[in-house]
């Protein structure tokens, strides 16, 4: 995957490039809107990260303009405003995405892989998911573990059902209570933790391999081997 | 004319102005026909008076050259019966004439010597002898038996004998009755015209002034870029639009340096806080389950409250000005509340705490849906970090036709009374509290900024209540400039 980058602050820039590296992308970065539009034209990407706020234009302006150029892969914008523009919104309901600073890694890249899923040819949807020896059944809004089915409200067969679907990949509480809630919200207090412990304490059985992790300080994680 | 944000007319300023107008018309218009009327009146008298002396000169005359013989009688009275056939004023097509004038001589004993006129002419003598007669001053004589009265010149003749000539004022009267008749009809046409156009008038000058007030109110709640209709018209009016958008244009620069300000401080401390939780980040994923984790771990909590905290602060200081803004769309309290406590009711039941919802069915306002999240999600923060095990928390919507109320009852311990004069002040926190003070400004800002109230209490019977009070739809939505942007 061919991944440009557009940021202009060099320290944000070099985590970026090194997390995204390490998660496999082949990252270019560009620090202004010049260099992108210069980089863009030479090489084919798959996606595009691109800060509004950069030294010679608009973030906006920019991506308008690659896009007159004939760049068609989907971009996911970030923005250190603190109100989202009528513009990204536009972009937004063409098919790119927006996230705002200091965001987690974790969303990051979960953003990044539901543009590119958005963007490649529909498979057929699955109706069941499976991992390792949890099984859910997505018609029927069961969950099967060792055989044995287990007890969910609905509530949490979503949030079991969005662990699964991201099996292996941190998810943060945020990008939980977006998905799960519909709420870009931040509360002080740890509702999702007391969420996830409920779930946890129906999947993951007595004697049985803990599923679902704590990786504290980042989110939660779904094992998948 | 639009009259769209109907107040009745009785109580509109036009309906008022052109009262008080019509009325000082009424009053002046009225004071110059009873001027009027009163110089008619007094010249019609004038001349029936000069009449009356000339006849009664002539009649005089005449009386006193005619020999005293049979013929006297007759003569005079041929003469005044003709005199009587000139009276002014008179109606033609009278009938009988001669009721309306009549001609009396007594003999210098008083006794009635020739007697020319309807009736037997007795009534008038014992009139006339009642009231003091002065010779060539004609005056005014009721008679028994006439309705109306007559005026009288009379005239002492050099034999002694006293002439009186009386007209009768019934024509007189009837000429200023129709006279009245007809100013009174005037006078109605024109003040009910003038009524009109000054209410016309006056309505179409406010109306304008109404339309600035529209604009007005609309301007302050979602677009600053807005102005009030000018006119051509030099006038007041022109003026008021004039000044009041120069007004705006100062206000708009005070609100879009608040927002430069605020949005290049959210900038400038969010790149490094976006680069600091980044190397935070990776240094994590580098030791994880080390020991070394905890403290990155609770930097990293540190540096997400410290991120909410910067949001929250610049949205209150934003909203402080009445200067949030808002990217309005449809939300369904209801169902938002009913997720909400989905959200945090095993936080609750974890804390024992119960939350029950008492909701009169679908809430639909017209409200920016992330803002109100967190604004809830704070209501319910609250309840969650300051109530004591085993309390009860109950919410209940009600939908009215123009706004929804969320009311949140607890049975715990209160808010402490000396914090809730200013509960929604910032950094205004309760003794034991953890929190930064923002969470209830935060709350009073969005619903300030989306024109709602609210409002915080301790019940009578124990436990704190918070009322928040939101209107349905954007206030004026439906006025001529109603563009609601961010």
């Amino acid at each position: 995957m061919r991944l440009l980058l557009v940021e202009d602050e060099i320290d944000i820039q070099a985590f970026l490039r090194t997390s995204l590296e390490e998660a496999g992308y082949q990252v270019e970065a560009a620090s202004d809107g010049k260099t992108a539009e210069q980089l863009a034209i030479d090489g084919q990407f798959d996606i595009l990260i691109v800060d509004l706020g950069l030294p010679d234009q608009d973030g906006i302006s920019l991506i308008l303009k690659l896009r007159q150029m004939g760049v068609r892969a989907p971009v996911l914008i970030l923005s250190a405003r603190r109100s989202v523009d009528d513009r990204v919104r536009g972009l937004e309901q063409g098919g790119d995405d927006y996230l705002t600073k200091p965001f987690a890694l974790a969303e990051l890249l979960a953003r990044l892989r539901n543009l590119l899923k958005r963007n490649s040819p529909p498979g057929a949807e699955a109706t069941r998911l499976r991992v390792l020896d949890l099984e859910l059944d997505l018609l029927r809004r069961e969950a099967i573990r060792s055989g044995q089915l287990l007890q969910l409200t609905p509530q949490e067969f979503v949030l079991l059902e969005y662990l699964c679907r991201n099996a292996g990949r941190v998810v943060t509480r945020s990008m939980i209570l977006d998905q799960v809630w519909g709420m870009r919200i931040q509360p002080d207090t740890n509702v999702v933790d007391v969420h996830i412990y409920r779930l946890r304490g129906k999947v993951d059985g007595k004697g049985q391999q803990p599923l679902i992790r704590t990786l504290r300080g980042v989110g939660y994680v779904l094992k998948d081997r | 004319m639009s009259s769209k944000t109907d107040r009745p007319t009785i109580r509109s300023a036009a309906w008022r102005i052109s009262l008080w107008a019509t009325l000082a018309f009424a009053c002046g218009t009225m004071l110059v026909f009873v001027g009027l009327h009163r110089f008619v009146a007094d010249d019609i008298q004038r001349r029936s008076d000069a009449w009356l002396s000339g006849e009664v000169e002539v009649l005089g005359d005449v009386a006193e050259r005619t020999p005293k013989d049979a013929l006297y009688g007759r003569v005079v009275g041929e003469v005044a019966e003709l005199a009587g056939k000139e009276v002014p004023n008179r109606l033609l097509s009278e009938g009988s004439a001669n009721d309306s004038v009549f001609f009396l001589q007594t003999g210098a004993d008083g006794s009635l010597k020739l007697w020319v006129g309807a009736g037997s002419g007795i009534p008038n003598l014992k009139a006339i002898q009642a009231s003091r007669i002065v010779p060539d001053h004609p005056s005014d004589l009721k008679v028994q038996g006439f309705g109306v009265p007559f005026r009288v010149a009379s005239l002492h003749a050099d034999d002694g004998s006293y002439i009186y000539l009386g007209l009768s004022e019934r024509d007189e009267l009837r000429v200023l009755r129709s006279l009245r008749l007809r100013f009174i009809l005037l006078w109605l046409v024109l003040v009910f015209l003038g009524f009109c156009i000054v209410f016309f008038t006056t309505r179409r000058m406010l109306s304008h002034v109404r339309r600035i007030a529209d604009a007005a109110s609309t301007i302050g709640h979602s677009d600053l870029s807005a102005r009030v209709p000018t006119s051509n018209r030099n006038d007041e009016v022109g003026h008021l639009a004039l000044t009041l958008n120069r007004m705006l244009d100062r206000i708009e620069n005070s609100i879009h340096q608040l927002h430069t300000i605020t949005d290049s401080l959210a900038h400038d401390l969010r790149s490094p806080l976006t680069a600091i939780r980044g190397k935070l980040e990776m240094s994590l994923s580098a030791t994880f389950e080390g020991e070394q984790a905890e403290p990155i771990v609770s930097a990293i909590d540190e540096l997400d409250r410290l991120t909410d905290f910067l949001n929250k602060s610049l949205d209150v200081a934003e909203a402080k000005a009445d200067a949030l803004r808002l990217n309005r769309g449809e939300i369904d309290l209801d169902e938002l509340l009913r997720i909400m406590i989905n959200l945090y009711e095993p936080s609750m039941s974890e804390r024992e705490l119960t939350v029950k919802l008492r909701s009169s069915g679908p809430a639909r306002i017209s409200a920016d849906a992330a803002l109100v999240h967190r604004m809830i999600a704070n209501l319910f923060d609250n309840e969650l970090k300051h109530l004591p095990t085993a309390c009860t928390v109950i919410v209940s919507l009600q939908m009215n036709r123009d706004s929804a109320t969320l009311i949140l009852d607890d049975d715990g311990p209160g808010f402490d009374s000396d914090v809730v004069p200013d509960l929604f002040e910032r950094r205004v926190k309760g003794k034991g509290s953890k929190g930064h003070g923002l969470g209830l400004a935060f709350i009073d800002a969005v619903v300030r900024a989306h024109g709602g109230t609210v409002k915080a209490c301790n019940r009578s019977e124990g436990g704190a209540r918070i009322t928040v009070q939101l209107p349905a739809a954007a206030e004026q939505l439906a006025g001529p400039f109603a563009a609601v942007k961010r």
